[in-house]
């Protein structure tokens, strides 16, 4: 009986050194900011081509938060609860507190069934078995000897058992969740202040897990020389942490980004128990694997993102709310003009342009190499503009999608999607729209004299107009190709055959090829 | 009775509390290695005597401990990383006695009865009274209780030493030894003022701790500079050097406590490093440096690119005492910022810096430009002889800002290692900066273009 009552009494001078402790320094925790500014950067090594993949967000965002906290005096950790989740801890800056900050730290602990057991390490504990026969229920207290990966092995008073290896329904329970373990990502500040004081404080940490890009639609004129241009600021927040009435912009341009050293542990979510020997022991030949890692944040969000914008029936009305852009410095920045919610996983899209009526051009394209084959092979369809305002555009245009629709039977019909990287004011503009179904190419060798090929390059067309091709030639020099009669030009240094193909007709070039090796 | 005298001196000892660490120094170098000091006043009997060291790294290199105390000879040393499991518990159990707790699934009864583990392989064989059994074969639940821990299992690895000492007594020891997983870089926050030409630098000591262990209360001193290291560990995963960006090393002596080449970096005042933690704290602010920004493009071979391709913003200022941070900048990342129309600072990139010296002039890529693009072209490439080709460059700088803007625009890659290059015309003066490289200031009006050609004369 002297065991039982002595047992507590010790556990409570336990905590009363617990207690001295944790009084030492005084906590001021916030619980979430009263504003919050979003700036969303693009994943540095995404091409345009590449469309961003909501599971896995690799660009990221400068957020920025202004708290209201009451400061103590004297020494006191401030607590930010309810930062992204994807913090990059070295990056905060701290800017608002009225003597400056000592020292900033992000313990990487969050609440969770595995850092409660860790942290429980030595200290007591109640364990509680309930019969499966009777329901009766008998709790006791314990120690926990040893906790590490989730192999528990408990002290009571009777001697040392491990943690749910025999069958018995028992589970551990706890009185109190350690000070420094959070639920939510949590940086904190560990500040000096003269006296006690209420502090509006900012701040601003870069954070991984965000992306966006920008979305063109564009639909062709019956003619085929206009289209009406409309463009999404399409953003992605994959961070479990959402932002709600935030400013948000985004970032167009490339800053450089260094990579990220390897993320902290955050004292993993799930308390798998590791038992051995285990039900039947007779079966069991080796002790069971460890567990698995957990999974990667980012596995399963695909289901749960929402997207918030439709993409075809809005282009129609006049976007009553639209991004503006701004310099900053070498890059360009857009202003979502109102604050929005950044939702945790979640994609959303602001109007970003609208222009009517800017003048283009089809035209198909093919590269002519010497060392490909004789197949016919059909020409790349491409839709090309300079971005002035003679063309309607001139305004710079940030890298994205572009999907091209043609309206000629009351309703879209779509004719291909390409992609469009960032272009600065002035810039030609081409982008590739897929193959063209029915133009197609032909080089092939007539003859071949010492060192010197003859080809005949065709090109033919099915469509009932005539349309513009361009054939460009790759790792061809000038000189060593002989052109009769056709004229050739350049683009970026190297020939260029560009002619018109009659309707449901076709052209031809003939060409030789000197082999200097 | 012995039961509770066992967990009174496991309560009682405030090592399962808090800590059991004494006065600890720390000295962080940069490349994930540590020198812990840990003073700590022990009690020590007479005569032969075993100490044991709980709370020391989880990654202590145990070669390297060292432990003086007055009096004190060291008759060995051990360190125990056979960690405590149910697993281990029943493998150290055999040929000793447990306890049975049998629960009578029907109506929750229990009956105690003891065993004698006679084996644990692959299952676990028990003697009872004069039976043998297999623990659990009948798929019933069976508790089994333990009368101890066998001594050498442990929660987390201990270092235990056996010393002689000629007296008995409290005194101090101290406890000395390497370990990795605590490491530092530094951090800038850098806000460019691009009008007015000038910057404003904050650093900061970022610190991790990875060791599975806190470190309480710690003086702790940063070095900066690289350590000679034997044996690297590289399963943390190997990480390429990062540039450092200097453009001109520096011959200033930073106003630092120095130790031989390092620089020191103490902190002010004890803190606590806290496992998985990163922990920053200021070492540097400068307000007002001067700063410039600069646009460069590199075309690393005579080749063409399809289309116009940024050219690099490059953020240069220099850390010398007169025109500059004034002191020496440990390695880390400089994150640079701007205001935005409304004035919020927002982020136009970032880039590494080594560990640099006072007075070095440093020029960091913070991004590429929207508005400044260079497309170089092959024009014409022909071949005079077996080993001599004639090759035309044009390259096309364009500037839709609304100020006018220089480009340093760079041709690399022109010995090829091994061969000469020779410039055989070019439309304006290039610089030749060595035999591989040549380089024009080329001035590009606003919102305009500029051209620049150039013929090379190669052997390959």
């Amino acid at each position: 009986m002297a065991r039982v009552s002595r047992l507590p009494v010790l556990a409570a001078i336990i905590v009363a050194m617990l207690g001295a402790s944790a009084d030492a320094q005084a906590i001021a925790s916030s619980a979430g900011p009263q504003s919050v500014s979003v700036t969303v950067y693009r994943d540095p090594n995404r091409t345009a081509e590449r469309a961003m993949n909501l599971g896995w967000l690799n660009g990221y965002a400068l957020v920025s938060e202004v708290r209201t906290i009451d400061i103590p005096a004297g020494e006191a950790d401030i607590r930010f609860e309810g930062v992204a989740g994807g913090i990059i801890p070295e990056s905060a800056i701290v800017t608002g507190l009225p003597d400056g900050v000592v020292e900033k730290n992000q313990d990487a602990y969050l609440l969770s069934p595995a850092s409660l057991l860790d942290r429980s390490l030595g200290k007591r504990v109640h364990l509680r078995r309930t019969s499966r026969a009777t329901g009766a229920v008998t709790e006791q207290d314990a120690i926990i000897r040893t906790g590490a990966d989730g192999a528990v092995v408990l002290q009571t008073e009777a001697g040392f058992e491990a943690l749910r290896c025999s069958g018995l329904p028992e589970t551990i329970f706890y009185d109190q969740v350690p000070p420094d373990l959070s639920a939510r990502p949590t940086l904190s500040v560990r500040t000096r202040s003269q006296a006690a004081t209420r502090a509006t404080v900012t701040l601003s940490y870069l954070a991984t897990g965000f992306d966006w890009q920008a979305n063109y639609v564009a639909t062709l004129n019956p003619a085929g020389d206009r289209v009406d241009l409309f463009a999404w600021v399409t953003l992605a927040n994959g961070d479990e942490t959402g932002f709600a009435n935030a400013n948000t912009q985004t970032v167009a341009g490339k800053p450089n980004r260094e990579s990220d050293p390897p993320r902290l542990g955050r004292g993993g979510g799930e308390l798998r128990l590791q038992c051995w020997p285990q039900g039947t022991t007779s079966d069991i030949d080796f002790p069971p694997p460890p567990a698995p890692p957990p999974p990667p944040m980012m596995a399963g969000f695909e289901g749960d993102i929402v997207v918030t914008a439709a993409r075809m029936d809005v282009a129609k009305a006049a976007a009553p709310m639209q991004a503006v852009q701004e310099e900053l410095g070498d890059l360009k920045l857009y202003r979502i003009p109102e604050p929005v919610t950044v939702a945790a996983n979640s994609q959303k899209q602001v109007a970003l342009l609208e222009k009517s009526g800017v003048a283009v051009q089809t035209f198909y394209r093919a590269t002519i190499s010497p060392w490909m084959g004789d197949e016919p092979f059909r020409a790349t369809r491409i839709l090309k503009t300079r971005n002035r305002t003679q063309e309607g555009l001139g305004l710079p245009l940030p890298a994205g999608g572009v999907v091209l629709f043609a309206g000629n039977r009351g309703r879209p019909l779509l004719i291909g999607e390409g992609s469009v990287g960032d272009k600065a004011i002035g810039e030609d503009v081409e982008i590739e729209i897929g193959d063209a179904p029915g133009l197609f190419v032909r080089a092939t060798r007539t003859d071949v004299v010492g060192n010197v090929a003859k080809y005949l390059l065709t090109v033919t067309n099915d469509q009932p107009r005539p349309v513009r091709f361009d054939a460009e030639f790759n790792g061809i020099d000038k000189t060593s190709i002989g052109d009769k009669g056709a004229k050739l030009g350049r683009r970026n240094g190297r020939p260029l055959w560009s002619v018109t193909v009659p309707a449901n007709g076709s052209r031809t070039l003939a060409y030789r090829l000197k082999n200097d090796n | 009775m012995r039961h509770l005298l066992l967990a009174s001196a496991l309560l009682a000892s405030p090592a399962l509390a808090q800590t059991s660490q004494g006065d600890v120094a720390v000295t962080i170098y940069n490349d994930n290695l540590a020198l812990v000091q840990d003073t700590r006043q022990l009690a020590i009997g007479a005569q032969r005597s075993r100490i044991e060291f709980p709370d020391v790294s989880g990654q202590i290199r145990p070669e390297t401990v060292t432990l003086s105390g007055e009096g004190l000879g060291i008759v060995e040393q051990n360190f125990d990383f056979d960690l405590l499991s149910p697993q281990k518990l029943m493998e150290k159990a055999v040929g000793q006695q447990v306890t049975l707790v049998r629960t009578n699934p029907a109506n929750g009864a229990e009956t105690r009865e003891r065993a004698t583990v006679l084996a644990v392989n692959g299952g676990v064989v028990l003697r009872i009274g004069d039976r043998i059994e297999v623990l659990r074969d009948d798929s019933l639940p069976v508790r089994v209780i333990f009368d101890k821990v066998p001594e050498n299992l442990r929660a987390r690895p201990t270092l235990s030493v056996t010393v002689e000492s000629e007296r008995s007594g409290t005194r101090p020891v101290r406890l000395s030894y390497l370990t990795p997983g605590l490491g530092w870089k530094a951090d800038y926050v850098t806000l460019f003022d691009e009008k007015a030409g000038r910057i404003d630098v904050q650093g900061w000591i970022t610190l991790t701790n990875t060791t599975g262990t806190t470190f309480s209360n710690a003086d702790t001193l940063l070095v900066a500079g690289q350590v000679q290291q034997q044996n690297q560990d590289y399963s943390r995963g190997y990480r390429p050097p990062r540039p450092n960006n200097i453009r001109k090393p520096g011959t200033e002596s930073a106003d630092r406590e120095r130790l031989g080449d390092f620089y020191l970096y103490p902190l002010k005042e004890r803190t606590t490093i806290a496992n998985q933690q990163t922990k920053q704290v200021s070492f540097l602010d400068v307000v007002g440096a001067p700063g410039r920004k600069a646009y460069e493009y590199d075309n690393a071979w005579l080749g063409t690119m399809d289309e116009a391709q940024s050219a690099n913003t490059v953020l240069k200022f220099s850390t010398s005492k007169d025109q500059g941070l004034g002191d020496a900048l440990p390695a880390g990342i400089v994150r640079v910022y701007m205001r935005d129309a409304r004035g919020n600072a927002q982020f136009i990139g970032e880039n590494s810096i080594g560990h640099t010296p006072m007075g070095s002039e440093l020029g960091l890529k913070t991004g590429e430009a929207f508005d400044v693009k260079v497309q170089p072209a092959v024009e014409k490439r022909e071949r005079l002889s077996p080993s001599k080709w004639r090759t035309s460059m044009r390259y096309t700088l364009t500037n839709a800002r609304p100020e006018a803007v220089t480009v340093d625009l760079v041709q690399s890659g022109l010995d090829f290692y091994w061969d000469d290059t020779r410039i055989v015309s070019e439309s304006m003066k290039s610089e030749r900066r060595s035999s591989d490289e040549t380089q024009w200031h080329v001035p590009v009006p606003a919102n305009g273009s500029a051209t620049v050609t150039a013929v090379f004369e190669t052997r390959f």
